[in-house]
């Protein structure tokens, strides 16, 4: 038997147009906790589903201890004992616990083929006690916390008898709180003798779990190391590709006067008394971790959904904001966080996805002119540096970095005073995400009051000239930029357990 | 061309992206319109051989007066099918506010001028409920919303009539179905001002462009400042508005109407608007398409009329053609029937 | 700032209270709905004595029996997000075929024809399936028009022509007259079916993997489940409810046209939609589709008890579509509203 209980070796995965793996490797040993680390887009999510049989690779070989495997489909790679929890959960609402856990190796009896439910939902109840819950099995599925929804999905590879369980960004929707939980489960299996791949944007995620590190980037296998082995610097370096400090751009902007003033906002069950204010010229920081309310608390101040409590202050006028529409003729402008989703209409061309918030000035009582449109479509594309030939090339043949361009490039169609950015640089690659911090830096300089909300530290640190941090709904920091350190944002985004020693 | 590659190489360089498409002349006979032209002479010239009488004037125009009242509804069929949506109580609309018209007249004494506009608003007020429904209750789907209200305004036409028919209209009531304008029916003059009309609307203006953009995306298209439930409500209003139109030809045309009128207009007009190219995915369709739709289908059942083939096979017919429109597209086919 | 952090983290999880408050919600809702029709059938025997006489409510059962077969079918497919407006199409055509057949031969075994209705409905069905999970039309397109194709068959076989209760033989209008055990026929058929669909949905893993392909299309893939399989198992299911129910309406009301049934798809989808059935698939259980058949059933036999016009059951019928699903959406809604605000913040 090989030391390995599984190894993957010159992994090639090609899509129509793209290669998302390129010639890696990976080596999990028994019993270890392995981190999985890289930046968006940087293959990650695709090497699970090779292992797990989604995706079958064009090259390369595979091996589960030690022997060669090939897998046709899920299935196979879940009768292997192979069981991967997905970073979307990936559940079914209207079914009960039990059901979400057997699905797809559901209990039958031998003959009739008959479900036995007395039997799965008492399994399904010892393996949940196990894991130190106490969910009802015959609770729907849809009525439970997304953390809840995790700990079953983690009961459901147990009951598969998986042997190596693979964790895709499992924290990322959590608190601080749950993910402690999780931690402790994860050991726990660990200890049971599963070997865990554990895939994770977070530092502390690998500094609490692992043993070993892998670090992928740009579809490429980049190395793997020992966690002790390895500095945290270095392995910046190893994800981005350079040194974090050059990437952001030497910043000229000034802060002016007050723009916007928000106070006590409040929107049940999202968030609650938020007060800020915003300057001309100036770079917002909202952090926080992933659920924590920012991007809830922007798209009201957008109109997308509404606030329940509270005021609003534009230029010391008050305003409320109903519909993006009304948003953007008072100067707001929003960039969504999905941009594929909610960006931009991804088989349409460049030109038309620019002016798509604009149509109204490009037009005289309703009748379109296209000449005109033409023009500012090629204005923009053009200002924000969309590599393309035409501005009738297809949004969906651009790489991230230039759709992200392109919806910038939208906001710019209108008159705005203040810029809402949702992780702009998500999913983007580093080349693209410089030149997306200089289109920031540009508009801050020219005047723009800027809101950056972003989860990746440096980006916060480097970018912002004030940070604003959020947890659970709150306002939990607000810090000067002189004063941020990666340790003080942490710690308003998590600490709520150090807090309440205190 | 070249300088630009060289340029390329060295990073960022300043862009210069073409804002003009060149005219491909393949890419101009490769459109899905054609292939409809040539179904349509296909289906002209089945038709001439099986009847002698099909090919003259007379009769074209004859034909055109008994399927055009329907073929209002299918410009705003295409706009709902653009947005993903579907209207299936476009034929009770109908039934409705042509009864509506009908009772004004002849049983509350309101002038017919008067009752003609009343037929149309009844018609708008319809399509505006079921717009407001959809947009109000957005985890219902247009599906549901129109079942029930196909069903509701159905009902309240029997309400109305109970099983009568009601008719007795002036005179110049007939002109609407049965008028000539320079030897052309006045049904087919106006049914062109509206194909020019909805043509331009839907690929000209501001609303038309938001309408395909809701349709590819309709929640990138909120975020970009869209007023998406309005415009819903506007597309919806407008199929009952022309539903309410098609009521006044058929009334006209009939002579008197009764709660059973317009039944399976629906399906018609679905067919008509999937044949034509509109795309029940969303996002895609031209209105040139569907008017081309409108005279294939519209001949092929008058063309089998004339044979003696009874109504009964047009229904299998309709539904044939309706499932081959929307399947067509799905199954690979060599790249000439592409939609474009 | 620091109090409400410990406010928080106070109040903060209690994960495991959180349990089935949702199903309490459709408890309630079943047990609304139970109380609607005990409420409306005293409202009614009130109004009028012979509702609750034992042959009304004969007549009333063995009216709902074939509508709730229906319904059932029409649960899977409304289950799988899907919607089948052909089977009032099915309905007749079977119905025509199966009393064409006796007609032709008086001496049919009445369970050969009960068969070959369900086959000719399982083909229909089948037919549907095909086109929507094969083909990928969406459901309402395909169904669509699918009814105009049977229901024009099934004016070209019959000719125009009716066939009437002379031309069946005794054993063929029994089927839906005679008695098993003391209990009306179509009862026995209904109860059957009932016990049978309550296996194959609770108690197998394809019924399981049918609600599965409803509430996460995305994830049953994931889970090796096979969309378009169990697509066509739902639409040819379906189908051969449509055309048993077929074979079973001809013998209930000797008599079979070529518009038997026109429209009644509609009355199916009503009752699902009573019985608590979620358009956006994933869920639906067999009791509230017994009380939404029963409950509509009610409606269309009191209806005329009470002197209300037969034209308006129509708009009648239309209107409880609307107000049912716009109250389901409220309901949901409702939950949704508690779910965040005992999401402390």
């Amino acid at each position: 038997m090989s030391e390995y209980v599984l190894e993957l070796r010159g992994i090639t995965k090609k899509f129509p147009g793209v290669k998302a793996l390129d010639n890696v490797h990976f080596k999990l040993k028994a019993g270890e906790i392995h981190a999985l680390m890289g930046e968006n887009g940087a293959g990650k999510s695709t090497f699970i589903k090779v292992i797990t049989g989604v995706h079958a690779p064009n090259e390369g070989e595979m091996f589960l201890y030690g022997e060669k495997v090939q897998f046709a489909n899920p299935k196979d790679a879940q009768n292997k004992g192979i069981a991967a929890i997905y970073q979307h959960v990936t559940n079914y609402p209207d079914l009960s616990v039990t059901e979400n856990i057997f699905m797809g190796h559901e209990k039958v009896h031998k003959t009739t083929k008959r479900l036995r439910w007395k039997e799965m939902h008492a399994e399904a109840k010892a393996i949940l006690q196990d894991l130190g819950s106490s969910i009802d099995p015959k609770t729907e599925m849809g009525s439970l916390s997304v953390a809840q929804q995790q700990i079953v999905e983690i009961a459901k590879a147990i009951s598969t008898k998986a042997k190596i369980i693979i964790m895709d960004e499992p924290t990322a929707a959590l608190t601080a709180r749950e993910s402690e939980e999780l931690y402790k489960i994860t050991e726990r299996l660990r200890d049971q003798g599963a070997s865990i791949i554990f895939i994770s944007h977070r530092f502390e995620d690998m500094y609490r779990l692992a043993s070993q590190v892998t670090v992928f980037r740009d579809s490429r296998y980049i190395g793997s190391w020992g966690v002790n082995e390895i500095t945290n610097d270095q392995l910046i370096v190893a994800m981005v590709g350079r040194e974090i400090t050059q990437v952001y751009p030497h910043k000229k902007n000034k802060a002016g006067e007050k723009l916007l003033e928000v106070k006590n906002l409040g929107k049940m069950g999202y968030y609650a008394d938020i007060s800020f204010t915003l300057n001309k010229g100036e770079i917002l920081g909202l952090t926080g971790l992933v659920g924590a309310g920012r991007t809830e608390v922007c798209q009201s101040l957008f109109g997308i959904t509404t606030y329940d409590n509270g005021e609003v202050y534009l230029k010391g006028q008050k305003i409320r904001v109903r519909n993006p529409k009304e948003a953007m003729n008072l100067g707001i402008g929003y960039l969504p966080e999905d941009r594929q989703l909610q960006g931009l209409v991804l088989d349409w061309g460049i030109g038309r996805n620019i002016t798509l918030p604009a149509l109204k000035d490009l037009s005289s009582k309703g009748w379109l002119n296209e000449k005109k449109e033409a023009s500012l479509a090629k204005k923009l594309a053009e200002k924000v540096n969309v590599k393309a030939n035409s501005i009738f090339d297809l949004v969906s043949s651009l790489s991230g970095g230039n759709q992200q361009k392109v919806a910038v490039a939208k906001l710019l169609t209108a008159d705005l005073e203040i810029i809402i950015l949702d992780e702009p640089t998500k999913g983007v690659d580093v080349g693209a995400k410089s030149a997306i911090y200089e289109i920031i830096n540009n508009l801050a300089a020219q005047g723009y009051g800027i809101i950056m909300i972003s989860s990746e530290m440096p980006e916060i640190l480097g970018m912002s000239d004030r940070i604003v941090v959020m947890r659970e709904g709150r306002i939990t920091k607000v810090i000067d930029k002189k004063e941020a350190t990666q340790e003080v944002i942490l710690e308003a985004a998590m600490s709520e357990i150090k807090e309440q020693v205190v | 061309m070249e300088q630009r590659t060289a340029l390329d190489k060295q990073g960022y360089i300043q862009r210069n992206l073409l804002d003009k498409k060149d005219f491909s002349l393949k890419g101009f006979f490769l459109q899905w319109e054609w292939m409809l032209v040539i179904i349509l002479i296909a289906v002209m010239m089945i038709n001439a051989s099986l009847s002698p009488y099909f090919l003259n004037y007379a009769s074209l125009r004859d034909g055109t007066m008994i399927f055009m009242d329907k073929a209002y509804i299918v410009f705003p069929m295409a706009m709902i099918m653009i947005l993903r949506d579907i209207d299936i109580s476009v034929g009770s609309t109908v039934a409705l506010s042509s009864v509506v018209m009908a009772t004004m007249y002849n049983s509350l004494g309101v002038p017919m001028e008067l009752a003609v506009v009343i037929c149309l608003a009844v018609g708008a007020l319809c399509g505006f409920i079921n717009g407001l429904l959809i947009v109000k209750f957005k985890e219902l789907s247009a599906v549901i919303v129109t079942l029930g209200t196909m069903i509701l305004y159905r009902g309240i036409a029997y309400v109305i009539l109970e099983d009568q028919a009601s008719g007795n209209f002036p005179e110049w009531f007939g002109f609407f179905g049965w008028g000539y304008v320079f030897g052309i029916p006045f049904i087919l003059i106006l049914f062109i001002i509206m194909a020019i009309l909805f043509g331009f609307l839907l690929h000209k203006t501001t609303f038309g462009r938001e309408v395909f953009a809701m349709g590819k995306n309709p929640t990138a298209s909120r975020f970009s400042g869209v007023k998406v439930d309005k415009i819903k409500i506007i597309v919806f209003t407008l199929a009952g508005l022309m539903a309410g139109l098609t009521a006044l030809f058929l009334a006209s045309r009939m002579g008197s109407t009764r709660p059973n009128v317009a039944t399976m207009y629906e399906l018609d007009v679905i067919a008509m608007a999937a044949l034509g190219g509109v795309s029940t995915a969303g996002g895609k369709g031209r209105i040139i398409g569907t008017v081309i739709a409108v005279f294939i289908i519209g001949y092929l059942q008058y063309g089998l009329g004339l044979i003696n083939i009874p109504a009964q096979t047009l229904l299998i017919i309709v539904g044939i053609l309706l499932i081959l429109a929307v399947a067509v597209p799905k199954i690979k086919l060599p790249a000439f029937v592409k939609r474009k | 700032m620091p109090e409400n952090v410990i406010q928080n983290s106070a109040q903060l999880q209690s994960p495991v209270k959180k349990t089935s408050k949702l199903a309490n919600i459709y408890k309630f809702r079943e047990l609304g709905l139970l109380a609607f029709i005990v409420i409306l059938s005293l409202a009614v025997q009130l109004r009028n004595p012979s509702f609750l006489s034992g042959e009304n409510i004969n007549d009333m059962i063995t009216n709902t029996a074939i509508l709730s077969i229906l319904a059932l079918g029409m649960m899977l497919v409304l289950v799988t997000r899907g919607i089948d407006l052909s089977i009032g199409s099915t309905i007749a055509f079977s119905g025509m075929i199966a009393a064409q057949a006796v007609s032709a031969n008086q001496n049919l075994n009445p369970f050969v024809v009960i068969l070959m209705g369900i086959v000719i409905g399982m083909a229909c069905g089948a037919v549907n399936g095909i086109l929507i999970a094969k083909v990928g039309l969406l459901p309402i397109i395909a169904t669509l028009a699918m009814m105009n194709i049977y229901r024009g068959v099934t004016f070209k076989i019959s000719g125009g022509e009716w066939i009437s209760s002379y031309q069946m033989p005794e054993s063929f209008v029994s089927i839906a007259t005679g008695k098993t055990f003391g209990l009306n026929n179509l009862i026995v058929i209904a109860i059957v079916i009932y016990l049978l669909f309550y296996y194959l949905i609770n108690h197998t893993r394809t019924g399981r993997q049918i609600y599965a392909v409803g509430s996460n299309p995305d994830s049953a893939k994931v889970s090796g489940i096979k969309e378009g399989r169990i697509l066509l198992l739902v639409y040819t299911i379906m189908g051969g409810f449509a055309g048993l129910s077929g074979v079973l309406w001809v013998s209930k009301f000797a008599s079979a046209q070529g518009d038997t049934a026109s429209g009644y798809e509609l009355t199916v989808i009503a009752a699902c939609i009573l019985g608590g059935v979620s358009i956006a698939g994933g869920s639906g259980k067999i009791s509230g589709i017994i009380l939404g058949s029963v409950l509509l059933g009610i409606l269309n036999n009191a209806l005329p008890l009470l002197n209300v016009s037969p034209f308006w059951q129509t708009g009648i019928q239309g209107l409880i579509i609307l107000v049912a699903v716009i109250i389901n959406t409220l309901v949901k809604r409702g939950v949704d509203r508690n779910n965040l605000m005992r999401r402390k913040i």
